[in-house]
């Protein structure tokens, strides 16, 4: 069946080797049980892709998706970018704001399917029903920031939105990030590198189609509610007020989750010289928002001081600003802004880079590595000139140093060897964000159990998780969308879904898609060898006590994890291993991956 | 900051002309405006337009918007408002303002000036009868004679507008008009409900029918965009 209203009922379908574009129908049924975004990522994923298949190969797909609500009334800015993770092995999905996703909407697609690879570098550029494919040799080497502005040039158009990846991800660095609007990134696991891998510098896109509505009024009643809440909902008000930079202040004075030297605290007394009151001070002259955003949590200014003087950057925002702040032991605001701003340029995940850098510091305090291991550049904690050279070579993994910094810490903990294992922390090889989960316990959780590894994405418990499933897959922010919690949130989903696709979704059945998303993305982990056993927390965070901050002396206990990972593997349904049960997969209609899982289970 | 400030403002009858050419010389003169406006608007002369205010709004006056463009967010929400109302869809492309992004840095909200006569689009248009109509409730232009509008065959009015605000509709080609909502507009209740929380409106309420704002004035977009690139910076506090 055709879907009625939310969605247009055709994905692109882009082949780069014959550089073919096709639409593909999507059946109303198909959207209802996987919704959109990372849902339906992860069914094509599923189907197109064999276990343990090679995620830079040609026939690996990435889909770029929107859900029903972005491009209507509704606050959903967001697009979900899925794929295999080259950095990981596992699945791999990113989300990113910006305006790039209601355009894509807008010109009439649910998703993009990229597939093959491209001889010479290309770009796609699609005007609604129109998609060409371009000569992308000039923009080859150019940062994402000048390919944008190239690409704006060649089509003469200031209303076309641009994705695009840097050098990081043309030179197959496995953490290289997707840039939407010079700022935004789908950062996360390397769908750059995927990108990258087909020799797709960019997709350009504009759209001037509408969003069909199968019953108007309803609709705008509960997307107005939806969005009043959002803009009343006292937590967003900080959000609005200091952009997430807020956060670097309240997690270390309050929540003592900010991670600091490599995770060897979460006490920084520094943070005053690179949170959100000095930033005002010094920096900030713009807030800028995703559309019909009310929230405008991004903050734009110009560094008017020191070596980096004339700067015009992004920022900080909390994971960005810990990861390549307090994690590094940069007390200096605009060191901090040029590193954020070099990796946005060079299209590397800022989070994984920041864990990268702070790895190698500590390991260089260990004596585990030498100045040497990294062709004598003298990394020191907090020297932000060395943190910016590494950053170049890794994104153009020049030398030694880049070489073995654009492994990850994971793969370079192998290479190096010793007790460097101790050191790293990635669950499942994606490394942590910003938050230390022995001062904040749900986020553990979210790292734990999240689909990609340790990604901050995943929700604080099992039902929230099920919740940050469905945000993922509408594909929503979780500024606007994060709706008071409890019985009353699916209603405010469904209440603007139904009118919208001319559904009767009841709660149960909301939360059963949400079920079936979560529970499809484990079982193409499952197939990558993913059990019980991935689903812990770095040694270090689970044995170091903290030494100092608001939390002192907290860790995650062996009980501790223990008792998350029974909660959550009843909550979905899994076996003791983890693995989803038979039933369970029956009772999601996920029949078809039975044949697959049941070598995984115990007998 | 500005919250005060907003505060402050007194809100000013729309159509009193020796005030509005009054204020319109002040803006010329004063770019930041600001300051100086409060200054003049204060609460005691309001009683006395109030008393004075004319029954039919004299012809010469038009219903401009006012745009701050420093607080623009690049949030859209003015375009979807604006479709919304005009269209019952949301769909940016056939919204009667827009917002552009230069550099993912600033935002540049395009408005209609309302030309005084003789506007630009009405000159330009090659008709006869000219296509282009004043609306003659508020001698805003607002609308096209369908019949005889050449449509995407002719491109005259858009190359013609000033502020290089007229776009073309997607689908049957004519040209896109603002008509202020007859004088309420929905972008600037839009703007009103996304700002907040230490950022003020760019769409100001209580300038509207004042005037196009004077500062900005025979600025092309891209050299606004420059010009709030290059406001950045100047020394200022958190954004404001």
């Amino acid at each position: 069946m055709i879907p009625k209203g939310g969605y247009f009922g055709k994905i692109l379908e882009v082949n780069l080797t014959n550089k073919t574009a096709k639409p593909r129908e999507i059946s109303d049924e198909t959207y209802r049980k996987y919704i959109g975004g990372s849902g339906l990522g992860a069914f094509f994923l599923w189907n197109s892709l064999k276990a343990k298949a090679n995620p830079l190969a040609p026939e690996a797909p990435i889909f770029f998706g929107v859900g029903p609500l972005n491009g209507t009334y509704c606050t959903a800015p967001r697009m979900s970018v899925v794929f295999k993770s080259p950095h990981t092995g596992i699945f791999g999905d990113s989300q990113v704001g910006g305006s790039f996703s209601n355009e894509l909407k807008w010109a009439g697609w649910d998703g993009i399917l990229v597939t093959g690879r491209s001889r010479l570098p290309v770009y796609l550029y699609i005007e609604n029903d129109k998609v060409e494919f371009k000569d992308a040799r000039p923009l080859w080497g150019k940062d994402t920031y000048a390919t944008d502005q190239a690409i704006l040039a060649e089509l003469k158009d200031q209303d076309v939105k641009v994705a695009c990846i840097g050098p990081a991800g043309e030179n197959q660095v496995t953490y290289a990030a997707i840039i939407v609007d010079r700022f935004r990134a789908a950062g996360r696991a390397g769908g750059g590198t995927v990108m990258g891998s087909k020799n797709l510098k960019a997709i350009a896109v504009k759209g001037t189609k509408v969003v069909p509505i199968v019953q108007d009024e309803p609709f705008m009643k509960a997307a107005k509610a939806a969005f009043k809440l959002a803009v009343e909902k006292e937590a967003w008000q900080n959000i609005k007020r200091w952009g997430t930079a807020g956060l670097l202040e309240s997690k270390n004075w309050g929540t003592g989750s900010l991670v600091t030297r490599n995770y060897q605290t979460t006490w920084y007394p520094d943070i005053a010289q690179i949170g959100a009151e000095e930033a005002e001070r010094r920096f900030w002259k713009r807030h800028t928002s995703c559309p019909n955003c009310p929230v405008h949590c991004m903050k734009i200014g110009v560094v008017r001081w020191g070596p980096y003087a004339g700067l015009v950057a992004e920022g900080p925002e909390y994971e960005t600003g810990t990861m390549l702040g307090s994690n590094c032991d940069v007390a200096e605001m605009g060191g901090l802004l040029k590193a954020i701003e070099a990796c946005d340029a060079l299209g590397l995940d800022t989070i994984t880079m920041g864990n990268v850098l702070g790895f190698a510091m500590e390991l260089i305090d260990r004596s585990l590595i030498t100045h040497a291991d990294l062709d004598n550049v003298k990394l020191e904690w907090g020297d932000v000139p060395a943190m910016l050279e590494l950053i170049k070579r890794t994104a153009y993994k020049k030398g030694k140093a880049g070489q073995l910094f654009a492994l990850g810490v994971k793969r370079m903990a192998v290479k190096i060897g010793k007790d460097a294992d101790f050191y790293a922390i990635h669950v499942k090889g994606l490394e942590l964000a910003a938050h230390d989960p022995r001062g904040d316990k749900p986020r553990g959780i979210s790292y734990a159990f999240g689909p990609t590894g340790g990604d901050h994405h995943s929700g604080d418990s099992a039902p929230t998780a099920a919740r940050w499933a469905m945000i993922n897959s509408l594909v929503m922010c979780t500024f606007v969308a994060g709706y008071p919690w409890g019985p009353q949130t699916p209603p405010i989903f469904t209440n603007m879904l139904n009118p919208l696709c001319g559904w009767n979704m009841k709660d149960e059945e909301f939360w059963d898609a949400a079920k079936r998303i979560i529970t499809l993305e484990r079982c193409f982990n499952v197939r990558e060898g993913i059990s019980r056993k991935d689903d812990v927390l770095p040694k270090r965070l689970m044995t170091e006590k903290l030494p100092d901050g608001p939390k002192k002396g907290a860790v995650v206990t062996a009980e501790e994890m223990k008792k998350m990972q029974d909660d959550f593997y009843k909550f979905y349904g899994w076996d003791d291993n983890g693995i989803p049960t038979a039933e369970t997969l029956k009772k999601l209609n996920l029949e078809f991956a039975e044949a697959q899982i049941k070598p995984f289970r115990k007998a | 900051m500005e919250e005060k400030e907003k505060g402050a403002l007194v809100k000013v009858e729309k159509n009193e002309p020796s005030r509005r050419d009054f204020l319109r010389g002040a803006f010329t003169v004063t770019a930041g405006g600001l300051v100086v406006f409060t200054g003049i608007a204060t609460p005691k002369p309001q009683v006395a337009i109030a008393q004075e205010k004319p029954k039919e709004p004299p012809k010469d006056v038009y219903k401009y918007l006012f745009a701050s463009r420093k607080y623009c967010t690049g949030c859209r929400s003015c375009e979807y408002a604006c479709s919304l109302k005009h269209d019952k869809v949301v769909r940016p492309s056939v919204a009667a303002i827009h917002v552009k992004r230069f550099w993912g840095i600033v935002d540049v909200p395009v408005i209609c000036w309302q030309c005084d006569d003789p506007a630009p689009c009405i000159k330009a248009c090659p008709t006869t009868p000219v296509a282009i109509k004043r609306d003659p409730k508020h001698n805003g232009i607002t609308y096209i004679d369908k019949k005889t509008c050449l449509g995407g065959k002719c491109n005259k009015c858009i190359e013609a507008c000033p502020p290089q605000f007229l776009s073309r509709h997607p689908d049957t080609g004519w040209p896109i008009f603002c008509d202020t909502c007859e004088g309420e507009p929905e972008c600037v209740k839009a703007c009103k409900e996304q700002a907040g929380n230490d950022l003020a409106p760019c769409l100001r309420e209580e300038k509207m029918g004042l005037g196009v704002n004077m500062a900005y004035k025979e600025v092309k977009v891209a050299d606004a965009a420059k010009d709030l690139l290059m406001e950045l910076f100047y020394p200022s506090k958190g954004g404001r």
